[in-house]
């Protein structure tokens, strides 16, 4: 009678045990509270465990939108030094049929985010093995960065080869009317003195045979 | 008496009122088309140094210096220094002076049937000019690419699903990722072209755009330019030297790099490189430095400025090496120290101990200890265990393309601020290369634009080289373009230059005469060169060319064919690819 008392209260945790330990719908955690927070690391205890377990159920409730799953329903076993440990999740009807591990995987992928934030960890330190995590997606931009920090170099330079032709296009104007000028200032000078230069045709004036070009170097 | 006349003087109406017969002594001869001159002789030594400090002195000399036993290479560099580097480049600058022509007019003034050797140079800063754009192409897009919040090369993609990064990356790292996929989209052989790349071509046109820019003025725009050009790569290279020096482990890389391996100097490779180097970072015989002394005036002391530039080149090489090195430490102590945190990790989580019972300092002394307690399960993670050292790290000894863009982007990301420091050291790198662009284009513009008939052309003429160039160079963005890259590099002006510079100096030795040179220089700067020169000239330096020539000659016959490394996309990594010879 005692015996049967006995077996009958110990029975559900050993029986709890035994679907932690032997299952094949278990999952490893590893937590990493120390590489994660260095000094403000807190210490892994059954209060923490209670945490972690209440956020799998929550996880579960989120996925499964029945609200009918319990701390009771997450079993955990094998703890180690380390932090880490294995658990699995009985169903809410029954104690004793496990839920399968693909259910799992995606109610802890889904609410990866809430379960790092509760416990200050992040993917690479809280992790299920087994499950890899979802990683950010990348920024999708409308326009590249580098192309917008091009546009204004090549804009800079358009305004340069701009500004490069319209001083080239200046100083062929200002050439041009100096020309015009400096004619106009020969004619005035020309009539002042009345010498022959005014048979001097052109205003580039007229190569002087005098000076030949043959050798470049004094003789002396 | 004959007055000397340029070429084509003719006399400038002078307005008659300000002259009268009997005051009349010197009628005053102005030339249409005197040649432009530099505005100071600062202009011109800041150009000449923004010319040879490059990227070479950036990326090859370290990689020599820890080749060849740190700093006990600094002995054949500055021997080979005195012996062949001042005096050939003493030698461009007094030509260029003297004949105030560019390289095909001034070799033609010496022997015309000399003419082919300033032709030669031309047709060298030609293929120079071609590829070497296309790194100040990378530059630009490396430099955009910082304006990001996360660089890109700091992380791989991921991967469809978002359950992990591409595999490519994985394998690779992140930064050779991103140069080898992103920025060059390399095929895996020089024989598959794949298209242009987009990005590559707008940022090579954009390069191609400003080199012109700065040329089409002739002197007076690249005498502004080089103010700039010259002096802001040294307030980088100081800024990241107080960086450098101040990162975790930068000591470790110094601290190699000068600890000279005095045995190397036994190899005779050692003094070869030394020489190859010296040689190459002046950039002697492509005409760059006869163009632009053939500004300067008549008188100006270029004996001086030959040691001062020369010194500055050598000088910005070890300046840059210490650089490098505080950057290789930190990068290979970073390594190093991930790589044990790693360790410490597999070993913790195999054997699920707790957390604070190994640290990195006990990783390896833990290894042992868990293989002979639990051999059975150290076995399991046997596969995974890697060996790690610093020494191992240090030792990876980088150049090139490698260097600039994989090693140096790779250490800039993991310090803090990494946009920061991305952006100095793109720019950095750009204003070195538009610096030798700058001496490129103009040694091939200046010889071109002296030719009587092309004298008129000169905006169209720069335009049109420009041109060329940029249309040609597209090729280097296609997806083989690394490749071609690399042939270009390794081939197209090494032996060319060689044999260039020995029939300069042989030249102006035997057949212009040592003794006319020297008249000639007396006649410049009113003292002859001592015998340290004229020893230098006549004999140590051709001989040397001589037998760096033939060593080359000697190296391409025995190399059998050649091979270059292609980037095999399934095994991510460079795998060794054989050349076809057309």
């Amino acid at each position: 009678m005692l015996a049967g008392v006995l077996l009958l209260i110990f029975l559900p945790p050993l029986v709890a045990k035994d679907l932690c330990k032997d299952s094949q719908d278990g999952f490893k955690v590893r937590l990493s509270i120390k590489t994660a927070l260095g000094d403000d690391a807190y210490e892994w205890n059954e209060s923490e465990m209670f945490l972690f377990r209440s956020t799998l159920a929550y996880a579960m409730r989120k996925q499964t939108k029945q609200d009918t799953y319990n701390i009771t329903n997450i079993l955990v076993c094998n703890d180690t030094q380390r932090v880490s440990f294995v658990f699995v999740v009985t169903s809410p009807g029954d104690p004793d049929q496990l839920i399968p591990k693909e259910q799992i995987e995606e109610a802890v992928r889904q609410n990866k985010h809430r379960i790092n934030n509760a416990f200050l960890l992040s993917d690479m330190t809280l992790e299920f093995v087994g499950i890899p995590p979802t990683l950010a997606a990348p920024i999708i931009y409308d326009t590249e960065p580098w192309l917008i920090v091009f546009g204004v170099v090549i804009g800079a330079v358009a305004v340069g080869i701009v500004a490069l032709l319209m001083s080239t296009v200046s100083k062929k104007r200002r050439a041009k009317e100096k020309a015009a000028g400096l004619s106009e200032e020969d004619e005035g000078i020309v009539k002042e003195n009345g010498t022959a230069l005014s048979g001097l045709g052109g205003k580039e004036g007229v190569y002087n045979q005098t000076f030949s070009n043959d050798n470049r170097f004094t003789e002396l | 008496v004959k007055l000397c006349v340029p070429p084509s003087g003719f006399i400038r109406k002078l307005p008659l009122h300000s002259i009268e017969l009997k005051d009349i002594t010197i009628i005053i001869i102005m030339s249409k088309e005197a040649r432009p001159s530099w505005d100071s002789p600062m202009q011109f030594v800041l150009a000449c140094v923004s010319y040879a400090v490059g990227l070479g002195n950036v990326w090859r000399f370290p990689y020599l210096c820890q080749m060849h036993g740190g700093g006990g290479f600094l002995i054949p560099y500055l021997l080979m220094l005195i012996l062949e580097g001042i005096p050939l480049f003493c030698m461009e600058l007094a030509i260029g002076q003297k004949m105030r022509l560019g390289s095909i007019g001034a070799w033609t003034a010496i022997s015309p049937y000399l003419g082919g050797l300033g032709i030669a140079s031309v047709v060298t800063s030609m293929y120079l000019c071609l590829y070497y754009n296309v790194i100040n192409a990378w530059s630009f897009w490396y430099l955009f690419h910082s304006f990001q919040s996360v660089l890109p090369w700091a992380e791989c993609p991921v991967n469809a699903n978002r359950t992990g990064y591409l595999e490519e990356c994985e394998v690779a790292s992140p930064t050779q990722y991103f140069f080898y996929r992103e920025t060059l989209n390399i095929s895996s052989s020089i024989d598959e072209n794949g298209g242009l790349h987009m990005g590559q071509a707008l940022c090579l046109l954009l390069a191609w755009i400003i080199v012109y820019l700065f040329i089409v003025r002739g002197v007076k725009s690249t005498g502004v330019v080089v103010y700039f050009t010259a002096t802001f790569p040294y307030v980088v290279l100081i800024i990241y030297l107080i960086r450098g020096v101040t990162l975790h482990g930068a000591w470790n890389g110094v601290k190699y790099m000068f600890t000279p391996k005095l045995e190397q100097l036994a190899n005779p490779q050692t003094w070869i490189n030394a020489a190859t180097q010296i040689f190459f970072s002046l950039g002697l015989g492509f005409g760059s430095l006869i163009a632009f002394s053939s500004y300067n005036h008549h008188n100006n002391d270029f004996e001086k400025q030959a040691v001062i530039i020369s010194l500055i080149n050598s000088g910005t090489s070890v300046f840059a090496s210490i650089v490098t090195f505080s950057i290789y430490g930190f990068k290979a102590t970073f390594n190093y120290e991930s790589c044990l945190e790693r360790m410490r990790l597999l070993c913790l989580n195999a054997f699920d101990l707790s957390e604070e019972s190994i640290s990195a300092g006990n990783v390896t002394e833990w290894i042992h200890y868990l293989n002979i307690t639990h051999p059975e399960s150290f076995a399991a993670i046997a596969s995974k265990i890697e060996h790690c050292s610093l020494e191992a790290e240090l030792d990876t000894a980088v150049e090139g393309t490698g260097l600039a863009f994989i090693v140096y982007s790779e250490a800039i990301k993991n310090m803090p601020l990494s946009q920061l420091w991305s952006v100095l050291y793109f720019i950095m790198l750009l204003l070195l290369g538009m610096g030798s662009m700058l001496g490129n284009v103009t040694a091939i513009i200046t010889p071109l634009a002296d030719i009587k008939l092309l004298a008129p052309l000169r905006s169209g003429l720069v335009c049109l080289v420009c041109l060329l160039c940029l249309l040609l160079g597209f090729g280097f963005t296609s997806r083989s373009g690394n490749y071609w890259f690399t042939i270009f590099n390794e081939y197209a002006a090494t032996l060319s230059l060689l044999f260039i510079v020995f029939l300069e100096v042989i030249s102006v030795c035997y057949v212009y005469g040592l003794r006319r040179f020297e008249r000639d220089i007396e006649d410049m700067l009113g003292h002859r060169p001592n015998w340290y020169w004229k020893v230098m000239w006549a004999v140590v330096s051709p001989l040397l060319l001589f037998s760096l020539f033939i060593f080359y000659i000697i190296n391409y016959i025995q190399g059998g064919t050649p091979t270059y490394q292609a980037w095999d996309k399934d095994l991510v990594r460079s795998a060794i690819k054989r050349k076809h010879i057309y």
